[in-house]
């Protein structure tokens, strides 16, 4: 099973984007193949997963454990927002919001900007990874700017100029690293391989590694949204359509922590110890935290408050990387319960603006008799989101405390402080939305219908819950550890 | 091949050769403009006919008006005679001292403006202040450009410059080469200083002051400019290529004739190569206004200066500068420029310039590094300027050929202290870069410095200029200078990394113009400052 067929499909389906007219034509094709291209990835990456095959690479590919998971999420994503964008795009078109142009450009950039993403995940050579991280930031911002409004394109404009800007320097670390490992002797192309590099990286400088580690995750982490590089994630995440948002808020930032992981890793290697990288985490997590529960205290507009929570939610798993070796694991779970609940939110606020047609949160009033099965999905959504149990992001966030208490007290305290603030922020907004008194409920139209979007929904809010049980297990454990043995280093 | 021989023969080609040069040039513009042209030995033929006409003389000149003629005829000759232009070391190569050279190429140039004066004509008194003003703007230029080639070659004669293979083993004597390639333009009259075909008064300088001239006078006096013309293009021809230059005492009687025609025939064709490159800098090229000109002798008159301290500032710290370390001093040089600048074609276009140079850096290196590194690196500097010189800019004009006004917001500084601003990156680049320990593992310092000033200069300039076109050109300015840290630690990418990075960069110029666009359809400018709407 080798990538090459998923990149096979995913061109078929862009052909058909360009040459097919018939609306309803695209969105079936699209929708298809994407659930094609997902499952070839499931393919390739359950099996490794699940322990049935091992773990495999060669000078192009990698397909360890966490590539394994990386890829599996960015699958199922995918697959998730091919069928919230069946129903919501072909919904927009028939308001007429969309022109049958936008259509094809949303459609054909949807499984460019995929592809790129699991590309990413499945690279070896550090440079490919760099390329396609790259592509996705490209492909991804006429997606941000579709909609033909002021905001729409200032937001795309910050979106591609900060994370180009952040990329390039990206691209200076990996050149260093490069660098560093031609002197240390390695031959030829295998200067960018990650594996090679893994293996030989006690052979490298400890100063080039250092500095090559800073500008990969001063680059990369613009793109995470770390704060003070942040600035353009609320822009871009709340402007785009609500199934790009998914992506975004769900998987794409992932994607750059994952790049981050990798280097850290070849780094920690060559220094001995995960002290000094551990340090850098520490701080960016930290403030990662503090200032979207700031922000989220403000907020008007519903959207911008899920794409804070992104924010801040990347800011705990950083900050949890920094504990290792027990802050990986909740890093782990807590990327996997994100991933689940942070799409499935962008999902039924996509629903939300179908219905009101507005994003601004004290226009929307009585949401549970107008839509109550969005709703009830949304509040059981934000409830996870702020880690009551039986969320598994509870059981992350639990697991990342008992570690961070015991090394860093006090600034567990202050994070432990703007977790409950961004909770109080969160509900007061939705509660807000859903119980009060609005017009009177026969004017609002028709009562809402169980579509598709709902499916996926709840697809994953059973997910959400069914891993808090999976992950308390020790089978659940044993699991997450192979996964965070290939993210962190363990010195001995 | 005796000298005495040598300095005869080389000076009578050159008298023989004159005519023809001059027709060749008239010939080659008419037919880069679609005429016939009339035949390049034209001017023998006018030669002739004017030494049969008889001359009129006003009777308002004096005995310098006569004088004149004969003695600007003979300062050409001397100049045939004594600079090294087929052989190397005549009789005459003595006299080839620069300073006594300069001399006699100012007797003719007064000799001259004296004669436009003497007649007492409005349009002579024009031609004579307007020549004098371009002398002695000239003239610094002149001495400068020889002194750094004779500080580094270590002789006064311009006989022993041309000896020794300077040019290429210094590079920075480009520099002085282009501000001779500018001085000889002024000296001879040509585009963009003169127009020597012109008819209308008001545009002459040269042809003002020898507007009273007619007959045997007004020919020697067009020979003399026909013969400095060839001079002045061997000249250069032999600075850039000194190897084709013929050894006048190395020879021995026996093999002297062959040594003569090789020299007459490298002679020929260096003339015919030349007038034909100056035909086509004249049909690409506008006359520039006269009070432009003092711009145009200040560009040359710095270019020279520069090489000269480079020179001196090579000697004193004792370390060859190499091709490649001039080049990145140019590609910095050039985003300095575009730092100060607001209009969005100047500022592509030293974009361009400084792709160029980082092309040139490329090429540079590929004399330093192995074989198998050459072809990469030429096919790296190919693409580059392919590339970055000239598909870039096209797709981002292309992509705002909507909005036709000049896109010229302000910056937060006034140019003047933009150009500070740069400065003190550059400064800050270097500060830090002493300090860190990477310098003694890089090879290639001046590079690895150049490429972090170039990502230094390039976010200053996405975040001090407002404008929004400033940010994509500081986007591509920081991927410059990433692309040069590739040529200083990796060398040479694989194919498909390089295509693919170049790639990127081509799309994600054009995806910001497009954006870019839009955005100031949207918002009806293309200052940052209205971008807030989104500010919580």
């Amino acid at each position: 099973m080798s990538p090459i067929l998923t990149i096979i499909i995913i061109f078929i389906a862009t052909a058909f984007v360009i040459f097919l007219k018939k609306e309803k034509h695209i969105r079936q094709s699209s929708l298809l193949l994407a659930l094609t291209a997902g499952a070839s990835v499931f393919a390739m990456s359950l099996p490794v997963l699940f322990q049935t095959t091992a773990a495999w690479s060669d000078s192009v590919w990698l397909m360890d454990n966490f590539s394994a998971l990386m890829a599996t999420l960015v699958a199922f994503v995918y697959m998730s927002a091919a069928i919230v964008s069946f129903r919501y795009i072909g919904h927009e078109y028939e308001e007429n919001i969309l022109t049958l142009s936008d259509l094809k450009l949303y459609f054909g950039l949807f499984h460019i900007f995929a592809l790129c993403m699991m590309i990413t995940v499945m690279a070896n050579n550090a440079l490919l990874l760099w390329m396609t991280l790259e592509g996705t930031t490209l492909s991804s911002t006429f997606l941000v700017g579709l909609y033909r409004k002021k905001t729409s394109a200032e937001a795309a404009w910050k979106y591609i100029i900060i994370c180009s800007t952040g990329i390039s320097l990206g691209l200076l670390g990996i050149l260093l690293l490069g660098y560093g490992s031609s002197l240390a002797g390695i031959s030829g192309s295998d200067i960018f391989t990650l594996t090679s590099l893994a293996e030989n990286a006690h052979l490298l400088s400890p100063d080039i590694a250092r500095w090559a580690f800073v500008f990969i995750f001063v680059g990369f982490g613009a793109k995470l949204g770390l704060v003070p590089m942040h600035i353009w994630l609320a822009d871009a995440h709340s402007n785009a359509p609500s199934p790009i948002s998914g992506l975004f808020s769900g998987i794409l930032l992932n994607i750059a922590l994952y790049g981050i992981i990798r280097f850290r890793f070849i780094t920690d290697l060559t220094l001995g110890s995960n002290e000094w990288t551990g340090q850098l985490f520490l701080f960016f997590g930290f403030i990662s935290i503090i200032v979207p529960a700031f922000m989220m205290l403000v907020q008007s507009n519903y959207k911008r408050m899920l794409a804070y929570s992104s924010v801040e939610h990347m800011g705990i798993i950083t900050f949890a990387l920094a504990l290792s070796p027990i802050g990986a694991l909740a890093a782990v779970i807590h990327m996997i319960g994100h991933t689940l609940t942070k799409s499935m939110l962008f999902f039924g606020a996509g629903e939300i603006l179908i219905n009101y047609k507005t994003t601004q949160t004290e226009k929307i009033k009585g949401l549970m008799k107008k839509a109550p099965f969005t709703a009830t999905l949304f509040l059981f959504g934000i409830l996870s989101i702020i880690a009551l149990p039986p969320s598994v992001l509870f059981v992350s966030e639990y697991t990342m405390f008992t570690s961070a208490f015991v090394l860093h007290p006090f600034l567990s305290l202050l994070i432990f402080v703007a977790l409950s603030v961004i909770a109080y922020a969160m509900l007061r907004s939705t509660i807000g939305m859903f119980f009060s008194e609005g017009e009177d409920v026969t004017s609002l139209g028709k009562r809402e219908k169980w579509n598709l979007t709902h499916w996926v929904m709840i697809a994953q809010l059973i997910l959400v819950v069914g891993l808090t049980f999976f992950f308390s297990s020790a089978d659940g454990l044993k699991f997450i550890d192979l996964i965070s043995k290939d993210i962190i280093y363990i010195s001995k | 091949m005796n000298p005495i021989l040598a300095t005869l023969l080389q000076g009578f080609f050159i008298i023989l050769i004159a005519p023809f040069a001059s027709g060749l040039v008239r010939f080659c513009k008419a037919r880069l403009q679609g005429r016939k042209g009339a035949s390049p030995f034209l001017p023998y033929y006018t030669f002739a006919t004017l030494f049969k006409k008889q001359m009129v003389i006003s009777a308002a000149t004096s005995w310098v008006f006569r004088v004149v003629p004969f003695v600007v005829f003979s300062t050409s000759i001397a100049l045939a005679f004594i600079l090294p232009l087929l052989f190397v070391g005549g009789k005459l190569a003595s006299m080839s001292d620069f300073l006594v050279v300069a001399g006699i190429l100012m007797i003719g140039s007064i000799f001259l403006v004296l004669g436009g004066l003497d007649p007492g004509s409005a349009f002579g008194g024009m031609g004579s202040s307007r020549e004098m003003t371009i002398a002695a703007l000239v003239e610094p230029t002149i001495i400068m450009v020889f002194a750094a080639m004779s500080f580094v070659g270590g002789t006064f004669a311009i006989d022993g410059m041309i000896g020794q293979q300077l040019v290429f083993s210094h590079p920075y004597l480009l520099l002085s080469i282009f501000a001779f390639l500018l001085v000889t333009l002024a000296e001879n009259a040509r585009y963009p200083v003169d127009n020597p075909a012109t008819h209308l008064e008001l545009t002459m300088v040269h042809e003002a002051m020898i507007l009273e001239y007619s007959g045997a006078y007004l020919a020697m006096l067009e020979y003399a400019s026909a013969i400095k013309l060839t001079v002045f293009a061997i000249l250069l021809s032999n600075f850039i290529f000194p190897a084709t230059v013929g050894v006048a005492a190395s020879l021995g009687i026996g093999s002297a004739l062959v040594a003569g025609i090789v020299a007459i025939f490298i002679g020929i064709i260096k003339v015919v190569i030349a007038m034909g490159l100056l035909a086509l800098l004249e049909s690409v090229v506008v006359k520039m206004r006269f009070y432009r000109m003092q711009e145009y002798m200040s560009i040359a008159f710095f270019t020279a200066m520069f090489g000269m301290l480079i020179a001196m500032f090579s000697y004193v710290i004792e370390v060859a500068i190499e091709y490649h370390t001039l080049f990145a001093a140019l590609a910095v040089f050039f985003v300095i420029l575009l730092f100060g600048r607001a209009r969005s074609q100047v500022m592509l276009r030293y974009y361009a310039f400084s792709s160029l140079s980082i092309a040139g850096i490329a090429f540079g290196l590929s004399f330093i590094l192995g074989e198998e590194e050459k072809k990469h690196l030429w096919l790296f500097a190919a693409v580059t300027i392919l590339i970055k010189s000239i598909i870039i800019p096209i797709v981002v004009r292309y992509a705002q050929r909507k909005h036709k006004e000049f896109i010229s917001s302000p910056s937060f500084l006034r140019p003047a202290s933009s150009y500070f601003v740069a400065v003190v990156i550059l400064g800050a680049t270097f500060f830090v870069m002493k300090q860190t320990p990477i310098i003694g593992v890089v090879e290639f310092d001046t590079l690895l410095f150049a490429s972090i000033a170039l990502v230094g200069l390039g976010l200053a300039t996405m975040i001090v200029h407002r404008n929004i076109f400033s940010q994509i050109l500081g986007l591509l300015i920081i991927e410059n200078g990433v692309t040069v840290f590739t040529l200083v630690t990796v060398k040479s990418l694989p194919l498909l990394i390089e295509l693919g990075v170049f790639i990127i960069i081509v799309a994600s110029a054009f995806i910001l113009s497009i954006l870019g666009s839009r955005i100031r359809e949207f918002h009806g400018s293309s200052d940052t400052e209205d971008l807030r709407n989104l500010i919580e």
